[in-house]
């Protein structure tokens, strides 16, 4: 019972980190119809950021903080410079923009291992949070109810935002009628930029925050990322309240996977990923299906 | 490469559509190509030989993604798997169950066509980058299966795959040459069988499936099976690659399944030009030329197989011969 106990509690902290990459992914994909393959990369950048700024000044809190603006940067201009006038030049679909993010996933994989080596690393835990706590009759680290609560915290604060401010609504807007969002008077490809940079922090955060129980290494991204596809095909492309559920499902699945069938450790997520396109193909929590 | 980039940029096409090759053009190219390729192994060394044996097996897989993305639109990130189970067929047919290669590799194809046709009803019920991301989902599946399954040597991979016993002709497969004449063989079987499919009224069902769904689906089409039969045909066509990889290293393992293989198979088709019939043949070769040339100067392969590949996609649409043929058209 206790070790359940704590397998569902690791389950709900992968779900919550997995959740804070989906989160971007499909707010991006949502908003600009942009599949971003290359959202690992800045789930790695994040990760290495932070680490350089741990190593500097020795404060895990200043690499959470910082850590994150390298990759909102790197998503702003690939967005900004990139792919918005790819795609406005009308040459390249969607597909081409995707398959072009896939291509910078590994460029950025390669660029982090021709700096850095592939050497593992670790960003040390602040002392606060170090140690365990008593719960329901188990020892928990409190590190990973930290990750829990940022998890929950952020999925709040975006639903606060979506939903109740005029940025919000902009967005929203943007994704139902951009030409008369442009004719209101508001810059679409800058908010979009924006989104994307932000969606994009959100996985660097996400890299930083996991650092101190999993590695940062080179291709750290590239398995999470996968992860990360799946939720948000589970929770239905450009889903926010279908990611976080999915999020739930998915990081469940994975973590009872590894704890009660570890032969099928690698297998289960995918396996629950093709039940649901057999019955539902838009996803759990699409209600509309799209037509992409 | 800089400036064969720029000069195809104003000409490139929006998606990944047609690029009229003329006939005379074709002919002409198949000549060449076949008096050059009959007579390779006399003129050069064995390491150009090994590349070429490379390129062919490359094309082979990229033909058959060129199939499901040229031809029927359908782009996909998971094609790595049917070239891992060809590979993994005929290890198992071979190694484990102790069948004779002309047995194993025909049965290989069967159960890859069975497995593509069950995962291609799955994932054609998708389009665009939902369908890209099942197969890579489906990829991956297998490829984590892999790994995990102890009688196939998990991670290690298998080795010990046969190359054809061709004793009967008084020679062995085991020589450069004979296994070259042999993959050029399969090669020029697999180009006339595709070239076959895409000029029958199938093949033109495909391309009307790319170019417009929902008219072929009101003309009364199924086009929900003939994107099936798109996608197990391109299945087998890169187990068939597969097969040969195998052979041709004696060895088989999970990486072969990689979504980088995959995607490096998604770049030879775009570096051919899509929907040309010679188009994977010639992305194959200049990206195994290219991988070669990196691998001398530079250990950071990822690196530039991710540059490569953007500054591809971005401005390299519809490839190399789309822009040979254009710029020979253009001096009639």
């Amino acid at each position: 019972m206790q070790y359940f106990l704590i397998q569902v509690l690791n389950g709900v902290q992968l779900s919550m980190l997995v959740f804070l990459l989906a989160v971007g992914l499909t707010l991006i994909f949502g908003l600009m119809n942009i599949l971003n393959l290359a959202h690992g990369a800045f789930f790695t950048a994040g990760a290495y950021f932070g680490l350089v700024v741990a190593n500097k000044t020795g404060s895990f809190w200043f690499a959470l903080l910082i850590g994150p603006l390298l990759p909102f940067v790197a998503g702003f201009v690939l967005q900004f410079f990139i792919l918005q006038p790819l795609a406005q030049r009308g040459r390249s679909t969607h597909l081409d923009l995707a398959l072009l993010t896939f291509g910078l996933l590994f460029a950025t994989a390669g660029a982090v291992e021709y700096i850095f080596g592939s050497a593992f690393h670790s960003i040390a835990m602040p002392e606060i949070l170090k140690g365990r706590i008593a719960l329901l009759g188990i020892e928990y680290p409190l590190y990973r109810l930290f990750i829990i609560a940022v998890g929950i915290a952020t999925a709040l604060a975006l639903v606060l935002v979506i939903d109740r401010t005029l940025v919000g609504a902009t967005l929203r807007a943007g994704v139902d009628n951009r030409e008369m969002v442009t004719a209101l008077g508001i810059n679409i490809n800058g908010l979009f930029a924006l989104v994307f940079g932000l969606g994009s922090a959100l996985a660097g955060f996400a890299g930083v925050i996991s650092a101190p129980v999993m590695s940062i290494y080179s291709n750290m991204g590239m398995g999470i990322v996968v992860t990360t596809f799946v939720v948000v095909v589970v929770g239905g492309l450009g889903n926010l309240k279908g990611s976080f559920y999915a999020s739930l499902i998915v990081g469940m699945t994975d973590t009872f996977a590894q704890a009660f069938l570890p032969e099928a450790e690698l297998f289960a997520v995918y396996a629950l990923l093709i039940v649901v396109m057999i019955f539902r193909p838009q996803g759990l929590f699409g209600a509309v299906g799209r037509v992409a | 490469m800089s400036t064969e980039v720029t000069s195809c940029e104003p000409r490139a096409v929006p998606k990944l559509s047609a690029i009229p090759v003329s006939r005379r053009f074709h002919a002409l190219l198949f000549v060449a190509l076949a008096v050059g390729l009959c007579a390779l192994p006399a003129v050069v060394s064995g390491y150009t030989m090994t590349l070429a044996v490379e390129i062919m097996i490359a094309g082979i897989f990229t033909s058959g993604i060129n199939l499901l993305t040229g031809y029927t639109g359908l782009v996909s990130l998971g094609q790595a798997m049917f070239l891992g189970l060809g590979g993994y067929g005929i290890a198992i047919g071979t190694a484990l169950l102790g069948w004779p290669l002309w047995v194993s590799a025909p049965v290989t194809l069967v159960v890859v066509a069975a497995i593509a046709a069950a995962i291609g009803a799955i994932c054609t019920r998708t389009r665009g980058v939902e369908f890209l991301l099942i197969t890579l989902a489906f990829s991956q599946m297998f490829y984590g299966a892999v790994v995990k399954l102890r009688w196939t040597n998990g991670s290690d991979g298998m080795t010990g795959i046969p190359r054809p016993d061709l004793s009967l002709l008084g020679v062995s497969a085991d020589s450069p040459a004979t296994f070259y004449y042999y993959v050029l063989a399969v090669s020029v079987l697999a180009l006339l069988l595709l070239w076959r499919i895409v000029n029958s009224p199938f093949g033109s069902i495909l391309v009307g499936i790319r170019e417009n769904e929902r008219r072929m689906m009101s003309m009364g089409y199924a086009v929900a099976n003939y994107k099936i039969g798109s996608f197990t045909l391109a299945a087998m066509v890169c187990a068939v690659a597969g097969i040969l990889q195998a052979q041709y290293t004696y060895f088989v393992s999970p990486d072969t399944m990689s979504w980088q293989t995959s995607g490096e198979g998604v770049l030879m088709v775009i570096i051919g030009g899509a929907s040309v019939i010679f188009g994977p043949f010639v992305g194959a070769a200049v990206f195994v030329v290219v991988k070669q040339a990196l691998s001398l100067i530079t250990d950071e392969y990822n690196l530039f197989f991710g540059i490569f590949f953007m500054l591809v996609v971005a401005f390299f649409r519809g490839g190399v011969l789309g822009a040979l043929s254009t710029l020979i058209g253009r001096r009639r």
